[in-house]
């Protein structure tokens, strides 16, 4: 018999979380205080669920925008387990619509999706104070297109009364995935519990057959009506043979005998 | 992280006894874990999130209460103790600590914790193939049967079974489906119009045991390596066209080289006997039929049998050693030492050191008594080159040599195990022969 230390860990799909965070000059202060908090917070509590599931392989990939965007790991999605939150300044316009071609371009195998066991469906938790200081109008089209973004869990985090709500809601593609809220507060502790429930719902024991959602998330963190974060799936063969080749790279799936 | 109670908050429990909490412990899906007091001896406390208390908090509540009041199936379950009253819209209930030895079935497929030999992890299974035997005779079914239920101990394969909360008289509805890639098939296919149940349990058990000892989810070959695993996807995958990984006609599904490593490095090793049972749980006939699946007697049978066949080579290496096959290890040349074995009705087990015949072995047997060790074989601590079996029943054994001689071995004796002996074994309900043999012999 192979010795047990002879085994490697079981193969885990990748489970590829992506915050798009606003950190333009309207964030200097207390707003980019709390954001430093909260994502040092929610990681570390985060880590603790992590380590003890076997469900899935937890990735990480922080994009910053201003007057440009950054990745704060700028060589790819990093596991949950090794990233650290490091602080960051605010300063800047709100180019939105460069963010959003910036997430584009890495929301493929290519990019931050790259991985030999293939992933589940990404979460994208976006948020912003204010609105867009550049046309983000293209760049939304475009990122359409792509597969990964529109089958994505995506939670939306319009801070205070001047963050555009209306863009948010077309970015997340439901209204209903939103959380405005003016109160730092408030924003801290939904934001924490949004990825946890995110992270904690792909493997949960769950008493529906429906399928996870933003929409279903944040219900269910606002206290919603104590339903599943659930709602209906399209059923459509996603990411079918063929006609998203654009996307995905690597050609199709037909290698895996999949019919 | 912490949760919603702080140190030295009261509870009171339907038993009329007081929880004084300690400590916040954990978070789960369906709630927090505390360290609490409870009339005064250190207990854990599982308190639900809103909304986590199945489709009817008041029907749950019952559900729990009236486990509560049935009591433990066995000792594996970390069963619930008591419950407390209803506060603020929700409630716990009061279970035992695990003990620090146990760890989570997860660290184990994490690689993170590993067992102390390959006869430990055959130990654990059998422990909880046992503990849902003993669930399912009395009426039960588990319905949220996954990989987040089990501590298991390392060191001996001891299991503790958690999350008893969704336990119901079979058949009964407590809202739960189930875990993604545990769940039956037909629980998958029925898009929650099927309701777990006996076989649905039996399912997700196979599951468990391919995990523990291959390292990899019986349904998740090739197929599952599509880029993007999405519900549709997943339905496939796990109900409308489930395929084992080791399908022996369909390769469609099979193992990858590489990420798929570990299961091919286990199967090539496991003995027919345990192939066959595996074939069989994930057939086409067994997902499509659950009635067909293996039961828990039918596991605990190859189990018990695996367990002895696999013995430990002086370099270290766990070695399967099989009726016919020559007794060398793999790893570093060496011939094993196992001159005799020990024949029941249609198998036989090496005689060697550490090796045990169990209740289950010797004919028909009530549930709990299953895993009852009868018989122990070790090394004589004046001459570790003899080899003797202990009787650890409670009743007398009568023994024949080769020569025909008759001897009676009464409890906690031995003999030395040498080739032609009879052992007329009693049991509660009868006698069982079992025979020593030369090893060449066997069979
Ligand atoms: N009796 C116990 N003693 C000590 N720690 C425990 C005990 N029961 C559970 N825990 C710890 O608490 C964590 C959560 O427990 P459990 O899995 O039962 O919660 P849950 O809400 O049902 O989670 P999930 O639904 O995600 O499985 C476990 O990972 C474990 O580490
Ligand atoms: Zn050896």
């Amino acid at each position: 018999m192979p010795r047990t230390e002879e085994l490697g860990g079981i193969p885990r799909k990748q489970l590829n979380i992506f915050y798009v965070l606003d950190t333009s000059g309207s964030m200097d202060g207390v707003p980019i205080a709390t954001l430093n908090r909260t994502m040092s917070e929610t990681i570390s509590s985060v880590k603790q669920l992590v380590e003890k599931t076997a469900d899935a392989l937890v990735k990480i990939s922080v994009l910053l925008f201003n007057s440009s965007c950054q990745w704060v790991q700028p060589k790819g999605a990093e596991r949950l387990e090794d990233f650290i939150w490091e602080d960051v300044k605010a300063g800047g316009m709100t180019e939105m619509g460069l963010a959003l071609k910036e997430l584009n371009s890495k929301m493929s195998r290519k990019g931050f999706i790259e991985s030999d066991i293939g992933s589940y469906l990404p979460v994208i938790i976006i948020m912003t104070d204010g609105r867009p200081t550049d046309e983000p109008d293209e760049a939304l089209e475009e990122i359409k297109k792509n597969k990964w973004f529109t089958k994505a869990v995506k939670i939306g985090f319009a801070l205070g009364p001047c963050a555009d709500v209306n863009l948010l809601e077309k970015i997340v593609q439901d209204s209903e995935a939103v959380i405005k809220t003016d109160s730092l507060e408030t924003f801290a502790r939904l934001f924490k519990k949004a990825t946890v429930n995110s992270i904690v719902m792909q493997g949960q024991s769950r008493t529906t057959a429906d399928v996870v959602t933003g929409k279903g998330i944040v219900n269910e963190i606002m206290g919603g009506d104590g339903d599943d974060p659930y709602g209906f799936s399209d059923d459509d063969d996603l990411f079918g043979l063929g006609d998203d080749s654009d996307v995905f790279e690597f050609g199709d799936d037909s290698e895996y005998g999949y019919d | 992280m912490e949760g919603k109670f702080k140190k030295g908050k009261q509870i009171q429990t339907i038993n009329g006894k007081t929880v004084v909490v300690e400590e916040w412990l954990a978070e789960g899906g369906q709630g927090d874990i505390y360290r609490i007091l409870y009339g005064g001896e250190e207990k854990a406390l599982k308190w639900y999130k809103l909304g986590k208390m199945g489709k009817t908090p008041k029907a749950f509540y019952e559900n729990l209460k009236n486990n509560v009041l049935k009591g433990a199936p066995s000792d594996a379950f970390l069963w619930p103790l008591d419950i407390t009253s209803w506060e603020e819209n929700s409630f716990g209930y009061i279970m035992d600590l695990r003990p620090e030895e146990y760890h989570e079935m997860t660290e184990f497929m994490l690689a993170k914790v590993r067992f102390k030999s390959y006869r430990i992890a055959v130990d654990a299974a059998l422990n909880i193939v046992n503990a849902y035997r003993i669930l399912h005779n009395q009426g039960y079914s588990y319905q949220d049967l996954n990989d987040g239920n089990f501590f298991i101990n390392p060191e001996n394969g001891k299991v503790l079974i958690c999350d008893n909360d969704n336990v119901a008289p079979d058949n009964v509805e407590t809202g739960m489906l189930g875990k993604p890639r545990y769940m039956a098939p037909e629980i998958v296919k029925g898009k929650g119009k099927i309701k777990p149940n006996y076989y649905s349990d039996l399912f997700s058990m196979s599951v468990i045991i391919f995990i523990l000892f291959c390292l990899n989810h019986p349904l998740e070959g090739k197929r599952f390596l599509v880029p993007a695993l999405t519900p549709a996807r997943q339905e496939v995958l796990y109900g409308t066209k489930p395929l084992f990984i080791m399908d022996e006609d369909d390769k469609s599904n099979g193992p990858d080289p590489v990420i798929h490593r570990n299961s091919i490095l286990v199967w090539e090793c496991l003995p027919g006997y345990m192939k066959d049972i595996f074939l069989k749980a994930f057939s086409q006939t067994a997902m499509e039929k659950p009635g067909t699946r293996p039961r828990e007697k039918d596991w605990l049978d190859v189990l018990v049998r695996f367990r002895n066949d696999i013995v430990r080579c002086r370099c270290g290496n766990d070695v399967f050693v099989s009726e016919e096959g020559p007794c060398t290890c793999e790893k570093c040349g060496k011939k094993l030492h196992i001159p005799y074995r020990v024949q029941f009705d249609s198998y036989s087990i090496p005689a060697f050191p550490g090796n045990r015949i169990y209740r289950v072995q010797l004919g028909i047997c009530d549930e709990a008594k299953v895993l009852a060790c009868i018989a122990g074989m070790g090394v004589s601590k004046k001459d570790p080159s003899i080899l003797r079996l202990v009787n650890l029943s409670s009743k007398s054994w009568n023994v024949t040599n080769r020569e025909g001689k008759l001897v009676k071995i009464r409890p906690q004796e031995a003999i030395r195990i040498k080739d032609g002996i009879n052992l007329e074994i009693s049991t509660e309900i009868g006698t069982e022969t079992v025979k020593i043999i030369r090893n060449d012999a066997a069979k």
